[in-house]
């Protein structure tokens, strides 16, 4: 089984190193073998790795495979260290594993059809693989060494792909944001690391994640808010969640795989992870809850308002990845990662719904030119529906279960301690779905109903053609009556995609209905007490006033929207000041370029060109150059190419040696 | 017979050195410096024979018999030096050849 789930990460690194060397050389058919089969062979041996696990009793579905020993030093006695590679597999592990090459499988073959005209084909799977690569590697590894490789990986996998197009400003921009911002993470994980290792003389997670943990409340909380620092930057929350917006630069299917579906989860996986570490740090718990409403409800403010429909998406994902942080930080583990995969499944299905939007309007992302789509794109718009109802709660799609799973846990967690703060979050929580709700809709009524905004007829078919030859990515709209479905290979994975959304709810709990012992994710979550016994068993009655609750914000946003968009969006320039300030995303890029970014820059060109260019480093280094230059014009005087004065001063020498040994006696 | 004290030949042999090394110095002409390295390797020699037969050693003959060898390898490299210096450049004055200054 080890070797088998070795291969898991193996494959996706072959896979990346084939394209990689040979991609440039071989048909475009090949490439597609290599990647898919990559990316499906490792989904296949997921998936066999996660049959043979529920074939396994309970107790024993922890596995902590080494598979090298990287580094030994010391001998037996007296202090040695050990640093090996393995993999950590569980059952959080494993559900991680079949998210990220399952919706990554579907990805792969969805961008077939998206990215076929483009001329970096081969490259753009290759970056795939690798980063597959990277996020199997991030989530199975059994030390927090090889997780931070991992997440290291990612990150660099996400800026390749964020900067995918290279020859756009912006985009290279957005990648270096995103990578900027992500290496802050990686510093806080590697303090973190540091001080686990101080304190704990190991990175394993078997050493680190067992209890009783033996180590001070106070460091203990250090590490946790440490690594919180890592998930914030990783998860995109506040305040450190500027990149994923600009990340939506990318081509639409990493927007998908990367920025919505499974990098970004990598934080909420982490504080699962090593929530051992954080039920002994009720502070960084707390802060951990605080972030994520905070972030769940700012976001979702600014997503009300955003006119590019790849922004609205990325906005609501930080506002769901603030929800999972939310439930994690009232210990409800399982729900969050519940949250993550149902959330996997319809956030993947909106953005790759919004690229065959975009693909079908030849790269058009503005709201504002769309419209009427849904008689010209039946799957699509269908299967945009379906996601649209999952993520706004709508029962019984997979988004209702996950969130009202983290709603109810806070309300009981809130009921049970009684704590105010939790209250507020409860209600943070209510809001935020009623919001996530409105924009979701508006988004949806945006693109498909009412009329199209674009160019609506055609003028004459020469125009046509000249658009043709203009490529891909022009900034002219499309006549709608050209408009088409887009081809199998990228509808058949929204179908999936679409299942996926409807069916992922019934994973999860439905003691709402009754049914409590059905609830196979988090049983198989829970089980070997991997995330605790359930803090608290939440009584029906919460259960059903949290839902309810829930449902009534739901169907209010929705009904707003309803009554605002229904016959289509439209747009109206405002000068509200609160709407300009909202809609500017609250300034904050402004005010951190003028407040941290230019400062900085300024400093840079200050020190830079005046003082270190200029006079110390320039003069510094020239003063050194000429001293040698100079004594060394001195001493070349010797060295005269006339044999005579060589000889004579070997004889003048031999002389000295004689008359010295001659006086010396 | 009178025999010669081992001063003299040894006064003779730094007298013959010391006409070798200036020799080598002042003269510009490269066969004339060859034969000046001469007088001086035949100068020790001179001291090697002196000292070996007063010292009723073998030694030093021996280590003539090397410097004889080693001089006679040296004149033919050096002429072919020489030989080959004066075809390119029609000349072999020493001091013209001072292209390895620094």
């Amino acid at each position: 089984m080890a070797n088998l789930s070795l291969w898991i990460l193996l494959f996706p690194l072959l896979g990346f190193i084939i394209l990689g060397l040979l991609g440039r050389f071989i048909q475009r058919s090949a490439v597609l073998a290599v990647a898919w089969g990559a990316c499906g062979l490792a989904f296949l041996l997921a998936v066999i790795n996660f049959f043979s696990m529920l074939g396994t009793p309970v107790s024993q579905r922890v596995s902590d495979q080494v598979v090298f020993n990287w580094l030994t030093s010391g001998t037996g006695n007296g202090p040695s260290l050990t640093i090996s590679f393995g993999q950590y597999l569980d059952p959080l592990s494993i559900t991680m594993l079949l998210v990220v090459t399952g919706v990554g499988l579907l990805i792969h073959i969805y961008s077939a059809g998206y990215m076929e005209e483009d001329p970096s084909f081969w490259r753009f799977f290759a970056y795939l693989n690798f980063f597959i690569f990277a996020m199997v590697l991030l989530v199975s590894a059994d030390s927090f060494l090889f997780l931070l490789v991992g997440w290291a990986l990612v990150g660099l996998a996400s800026f390749l792909l964020i900067g995918f197009w290279y020859q756009r400003r912006s985009a290279v921009a957005a990648a270096q944001k995103a990578f900027v911002i992500n290496v802050i993470g990686d510093f806080g994980l590697m303090l973190a690391s540091f001080l686990i290792f101080v304190n704990f003389h190991s990175l394993n997670f078997s050493d680190v994640l067992k209890t009783p943990v033996s180590v001070d409340t106070g460091t203990i909380t250090a590490i946790c808010l440490l690594l919180f620092v890592a998930c914030a930057a990783k998860s995109a929350q506040l305040p450190l969640y500027m990149w994923l917006p600009d990340a939506m630069e990318g081509p639409t299917p990493v927007s998908a795989l990367i920025h919505a579906a499974t990098m970004v989860t990598a934080g909420v996986y982490l504080v699962a992870r090593t929530h051992i570490l954080f039920d002994f740090a009720p502070l960084a718990l707390n802060v951990v809850a605080g972030i994520g409403g905070a972030t769940a409800l700012f976001a979702a403010s600014i997503a009300l308002f955003q006119l590019d429909i790849k922004r609205v998406l990325a906005y609501s994902t930080i506002s769901q990845l603030g929800y999972m942080f939310m439930a994690e930080g009232v210990q409800g583990y399982s729900a969050g990662i519940f949250h993550l995969v149902t959330h996997a499944f319809f956030k993947a299905l909106l953005f790759l719904g919004a690229g065959a939007v975009i693909h079908a309007l030849e790269g058009e992302q503005d709201m504002r030119k769309m419209g009427g789509l849904w008689s010209r794109m039946r799957i699509t718009a269908w299967t945009f529906l379906i996601a649209t109802l999952a993520i706004s709660g709508i029962p019984p799609l997979a988004g209702f279960w996950s969130k009202d799973d983290i709603l109810s846990t806070l309300l009981a967690q809130a009921t049970k301690t009684g704590n105010p703060g939790l209250y507020i979050l409860w209600g943070i929580g209510l809001l935020t779905a009623g919001l996530t709700a409105f924009y979701m809709f508006r988004l949806f009524f945006g693109i498909f109903s009412g009329h199209y905004r674009g160019q609506p007829v055609a003028v004459e078919q020469k125009e046509e053609d000249e658009e043709e030859v203009a490529g891909h990515h022009h900034a002219g709209s499309v006549y709608y009556y050209y408009i088409e479905e887009v081809p199998p290979v990228m509808s058949i994975p929204l179908i999936m995609l679409a299942v996926l959304s409807v069916i992922g709810g019934f994973l999860g709990s439905l003691s709402l209905v009754g049914l409590v012992k059905w609830a196979p994710l988090p049983n198989f979550l829970n089980s070997v007490s991997l995330l605790g016994a359930p803090v608290l068993e939440a009584s029906t009655t919460i259960v059903w006033i949290s839902t309810a609750t829930s449902i009534l914000s739901a169907l209010l946003g929705f009904t707003l929207a309803w009554l605002l968009y229904r016959k289509g969006f439209y747009y109206k320039e405002s000068r509200n000041p609160l709407y300009r300030f909202v809609l500017n995303k609250y300034y904050v890029d402004e005010a951190l370029s003028f407040g941290l970014i230019k400062p900085i820059l300024g400093l840079g060109r200050v020190v830079g060109n005046a003082f270190l260019e200029g006079s110390v480093l320039d003069s510094g280094s020239r003063g050194i150059a000429g001293l040698f230059r100079g004594i060394s014009t001195g001493i070349r005087k010797v060295q005269t190419g006339y044999t005579r004065n060589y000889a004579l001063s070997i004889l003048l020498g031999v002389v000295l040696i004689v008359v010295y040994y001659a006086v010396r006696g | 017979m009178a025999s010669v004290p081992l001063s003299a030949y040894l006064i003779i042999s730094a007298i013959l050195f010391t006409i070798g090394a200036t020799g080598v110095l002042i003269r510009r002409n490269p066969l004339i410096i060859f034969m000046s390295i001469e007088l001086m390797l035949n100068a020790v020699n001179l001291s090697f024979v002196a000292l070996s037969h007063f010292l009723d050693s073998a030694d030093g003959q021996m280590f003539v018999f090397i410097v004889l060898t080693v001089a006679a390898a040296e004149v033919v490299v050096g002429l072919a030096l020489i030989v080959s210096i004066f075809r390119s450049r029609r000349n072999i004055d020493v001091d013209e050849m001072n292209l390895l200054r620094g």
